[in-house]
């Protein structure tokens, strides 16, 4: 018992971390309906500069404190309301979801290029000497550092939760999370809550990141290892809680710190218990609190007794084309895939075919996106690990077995679908935020487990996957390999369409628009998810193949969950309803890159920050920036041709061509495709 | 405009298959048994006791009222028997199967259809992309493989048929116009057309009129009627608007506070004191 405590007592600063983190994302999520995943990266904002004061410029503690959590916090909880959030106050809780993963991605991008720094350390402690011994308890020495790590944390949620409790703040934060509009027509100034709420979680954060630097190390996002522990046990805290006790939370990450401890202690460190169960122990019961806890069943589900009055969704943009347009704009697209074709197969240098390559391999990949999210109406954040599983997949049964390489990338796309089928299994009977969570958790299981082991992803080194070659045909040349990476976009994107299109798009356009309606002509959701998992899975799988089949060597760090992020915000920017969507960020994701290789290392995060920007317009526009945009050129152009036509008609010169998009299947030989329907009526919606 | 007597034969023919599958899932068909029977259902959120007994039948074929004042239980009993929330107690039997535990989805194939009182349609479809949708749910799996080899077009028939029961609702002028862009008029007719889709035996109306003007209610009203007349549908219509309630049903129910307090034809119905206090109170 005795020897329970010495292992129990080290878990409680851990502990402290995780409650932090959790009290975080619930303060946020009940004062203002985001799940934040950002909160980490606010925290990591906080602490890098307090770093910086603290260590450049020689700035006594409180100083460096005062200027990072006191002031520097605030002021970017107030720029995320200001900015951000107040603008998308109806957004669905996915929509505000993309919105935080902007964020978060965006600042540990941002933070080295503002400030030119790079390196972190551990630094000293807060208040009382980290190293210096106190007291004992149980036979533990109890350090400075845990003492002030637990004081300070207990003082600080205690004090929150006791202002929501009894200064009526929390009461009204809830009236605004619940429906902001009738909250402010029983005369609660909406605004103002939801700015307190993001000061108060962003100095939450500042100091977060203050107190956990020494323990953790480094808190940047996109250096997973210690960050993954604390992103998984403060989601796992947090969900414990229902999202929406702060006592709660916080107990629950303490209970996990000392519980992981404890594990970590006591389990029999044999080889496979160790490097296979108890590392996969805190994903397991992440998923397990998410699934189970029947607090978290209401979820996301849109209850505000207004929302009826919103306005429905933008049509996504092609629909708006005149018909006379549709030509030309054909021709003109056939025209381009040509250029690019002849050209990268001859002049363009070999600096450019290669990210070209690269390019065609994202595109794929991205469809994969388009068809989770873009028509399966979810956000998935564990695409690339689907890719992943069929890059490691196509390399290990070349190497194991001398297996071709498109056979093997036939494989992987196999088993990711089984596996993208398996997630949606286990996420049958949830959909929203909390099927979003159960893939990020699944995302980080097989970024810090899964692709560990020599037989999967390889770890540290790797696995290669050799270029394919098919009779006497090889694609070991980076030009050949560009077409046949060409042909496969080319069928996956018509696969896309097709599924689009066809019986199974309407199915999922039903279930997008309304799960009831769905439900009531006999459309089952769960059946519907698997499928559209199962094939997303599968695209990803052979984008995945295709990726690695370019790069040679590829580890598990190029299909981690930051890369899923990633993927996610590009494809948002340039739309996830469409193919065209899905090619253009393929091509812009791998392009940008190349170009950023022209320009000091240090701006290399422009790139990232550039799709975070993107994303950041995710919950405005959800057909994608970039769709939108052309969406209101191609406005543009109509209304050109609708003057021209009037001005033909004024002067009496024949009546200009009528404006029927009309498509409608029995007529739809004309129409593009994807556009069936009138092209003015969209202007009324 | 279609020609609706295409979809009429499609979809009497449907009918009858349908029939057929909900006998053989649910097991237990008894002669005489009627399509819908409601027996001491009963429910309660937390102290609320939303229903509390209440029996109903509904024959093949027959046009059934439910009203009662707001509060009464009306929409709950609905959705007890669409199965979006379960009872606490007693029991909905269909087609003489049981239908305890079986998700909303699949009542739909057995051949409850249903409308709601607050649209539930999908407004990036076309209406006839609404039908097409609840023709092909109804037949269940094997759509992805269709769609890759067909590259995603429907059939021609599956769309002639569509179009004709679009056209019967009387839509056929907007039949390939994105629902979002439709008024809440034509939405209640296109819910209605989607309904029809799948063939069903019996139709769960929940205030078709409510947001509606006279022109639009008469429409739904004479729709209704030519549903249960025409194509044998058996309908449950919920309704605050008794002037409908009248012109499209033949037996009225009332709810009041949870129970059944009257049962029988309209004019009798409505004549009956202890209707009068439910809906004007005690006084009355």
């Amino acid at each position: 018992m005795n020897s329970l405590l010495n292992y129990a007592i080290p878990g409680v600063p851990y502990g402290c971390e995780f409650a932090l983190m959790a009290v975080g994302l619930v303060l946020t999520y009940r004062a203002t309906g985001v799940f934040n995943l950002a909160f980490g990266a606010q925290a990591f904002l906080s602490a890098f500069v307090y770093d910086l004061l603290q260590r450049a410029d020689g700035m006594p503690q409180w100083v460096a404190l005062v200027v990072s959590v006191g002031l520097l916090a605030p002021a970017l909880g107030l720029a995320l309301d200001r900015f951000l959030y107040r603008r998308i106050p109806q957004a669905s809780t996915t929509g505000k979801v993309v919105v935080s993963i902007g964020v978060l991605i965006a600042i540990p991008e941002l933070v080295p290029m503002v400030f030119s720094a790079t390196t972190r350390t551990r630094l000293g402690h807060l208040w009382l000497p980290a190293g210096q011994v106190y007291l004992h308890l149980a036979q533990t020495p109890i350090t400075g550092a845990v003492i002030s790590t637990v004081v300070i944390s207990v003082g600080v949620v205690a004090v929150l939760a006791a202002m929501l409790r009894w200064s009526g703040l929390g009461l009204r934060m809830r009236a605004v999370v619940e429906s902001r509009r009738m909250a402010q027509l029983e005369g609660i100034a909406a605004t103002r809550v939801a700015a307190t709420a993001w000061v108060l979680s962003s100095v939450l954060a500042g100091l977060a990141g203050v107190l956990l630097l020494p323990q953790m190390g480094s808190l940047d996002p996109t250096q997973p290892l210690e960050f993954t522990a604390l992103l998984v046990a403060g989601m796992t805290a947090a969900a414990a809680a229902g999202l929406t006790s702060l006592p709660g939370a916080f107990v629950a990450g303490i209970a996990i710190g000392v519980l992981e401890t404890v594990v970590q202690q006591e389990l029999p460190s044999g080889s496979v218990v160790a490097q296979g169960i108890i590392p996969a122990l805190p994903f397991v019961l992440l998923v397990a609190v998410l699934l189970l806890n029947p607090r978290l069943r209401t979820l996301g589900r849109d209850s505000d007794p207004l929302a009826s009055v919103d306005p429905p969704p933008p049509q996504p943009a092609v629909t708006t084309r005149d018909a006379r347009l549709a030509l030309p704009m054909r021709w003109g697209f056939r025209l381009l895939v040509v250029a690019f074709l002849v050209s990268s197969l001859t002049w363009v240098s070999d600096t450019w075919v290669f990210p070209f390559g690269q390019g065609l391999a994202f595109s794929v990949i991205f469809l994969s996106i388009t068809l989770v999210t873009g028509m399966g109406g979810q956000l998935s954040l564990c695409q690339a690990t689907f890719a992943g599983i069929g890059a490691f997949t196509t390399g290990q049964l070349a190497a194991h077995l001398g297996l071709p390489v498109l056979l093997g990338a036939l494989a992987g796309a196999a088993l990711a679908a089984v596996v993208g089928a398996g997630v949606a299994l286990v996420v049958a009977r949830v959909s929203g935020l909390l099927l979003t969570l159960v893939t990020l958790a699944f995302a980080l299981f097989a970024d810090s487990v899964l692709f560990q082991f020599s037989w999967s992803g390889g770890g540290l080194a790797g696995v290669s996957v050799p270029r394919p070659q098919l009779g006497p045909v090889s694609f070991a040349g980076d030009r050949a390999f560009l077409l046949l990476a060409f042909v496969v976009l080319v069928a996956s994107a018509g696969l896309v369409v097709a599924v689009q299109r066809g019986a199974t798009g309407r199915m999922l356009a039903a279930l997008r628009g309304s799960p009831a309606g769905a439900a009531a002509v006999g459309i089952d959701p769960a059946r519907a998810r698997v499928t559209i998992f199962a094939l997303s899975g599968a695209m990803a799988g052979v984008g995945g193949a295709l990726y690695g089949s370019i790069q040679g060597p590829v580890s598990p760090a190029d299909f981690s969950y930051v890369v899923s992020l990633a993927f996610v915000l590009v494809v948002v920017t340039t739309g996830s309803r469409t193919v065209e969507g899905a090619v253009q960020g393929g091509m812009a994701y791998a392009v940008i890159a190349q170009a950023l290789t022209y320009v000091p290392t240090r701006f290399a995060g422009i790139e990232l920050i550039l799709f975070a920007a993107g994303a950041l317009t995710y919950a405005a526009h959800p057909e994608g920036i970039v769709e939108y945009q052309r969406s209101v050129w191609l406005e543009r152009v109509n209304g050109l041709l609708r003057a021209h036509d009037r001005y033909r008609q004024e002067r009496g010169g024949g009546v200009g061509p009528s404006r029927h998009g009309d498509g409608g299947y029995g007529s739809r030989r004309g129409a593009a495709p994807g556009a069936p329907a009138a092209a003015e009526v969209v202007g009324r919606g | 405009m279609g020609d609706p007597a295409a979809g009429e034969r499609a979809g009497s023919g449907e009918q009858s298959a349908a029939g057929e599958r909900a006998t053989a899932g649910g097991g237990t068909a008894v002669a005489g048994e009627p399509l819908l029977a409601v027996a001491d259902v009963s429910i309660a959120f937390g102290g609320v006791q939303a229903l509390a007994g209440v029996s109903l039948a509904v024959a093949a074929g027959e046009a059934v009222g439910l009203v009662g004042p707001n509060g009464a239980g009306k929409t709950t009993l609905f959705e007890c028997i669409g199965g979006r929330l379960r009872p606490d107690g007693g029991s909905v039997r269909f087609a003489g199967a049981d239908l305890a535990g079986v998700p909303a989805h699949r009542r739909s194939r057995l051949g409850i259809a249903r409308t709601f009182q607050r649209v539930e349609v999908f407004p990036e479809l076309t209406p006839v992309e609404h039908v097409l949708v609840a023709a092909r749910a109804r037949q269940g799996g094997g759509m992805l493989w269709r769609d890759l080899v067909r590259r995603g077009t429907p059939r021609p028939d599956e769309v002639e048929q569509a179009r004709a029961l679009v056209g019967m609702v009387g839509l056929a002028d907007a039949a390939d116009v994105p629902v979002a862009a439709l008024g809440l008029g034509h939405t209640r007719l296109v819910e209605l057309a989607r309904a029809l889709a799948s063939s069903p035996r019996l139709l769960l109306a929940d205030e078709p009129s409510s947001g509606l003007d006279t022109t639009e209610t008469a429409v739904i009203a004479a729709l209704l009627r030519r549903i249960q007349r025409e194509r044998g549908v058996a309908v449950l219509l919920v309704e605050h608007d008794l002037a409908l309630v009248r012109r499209a049903v033949d037996r009225v129910v009332v709810l009041d506070s949870g129970h059944v307090i009257a049962d029988g034809p309209f004019a009798l119905v409505v004549a009956d004191p202890a209707v009068r206090r439910a809906y004007l109170g005690r006084s009355a």
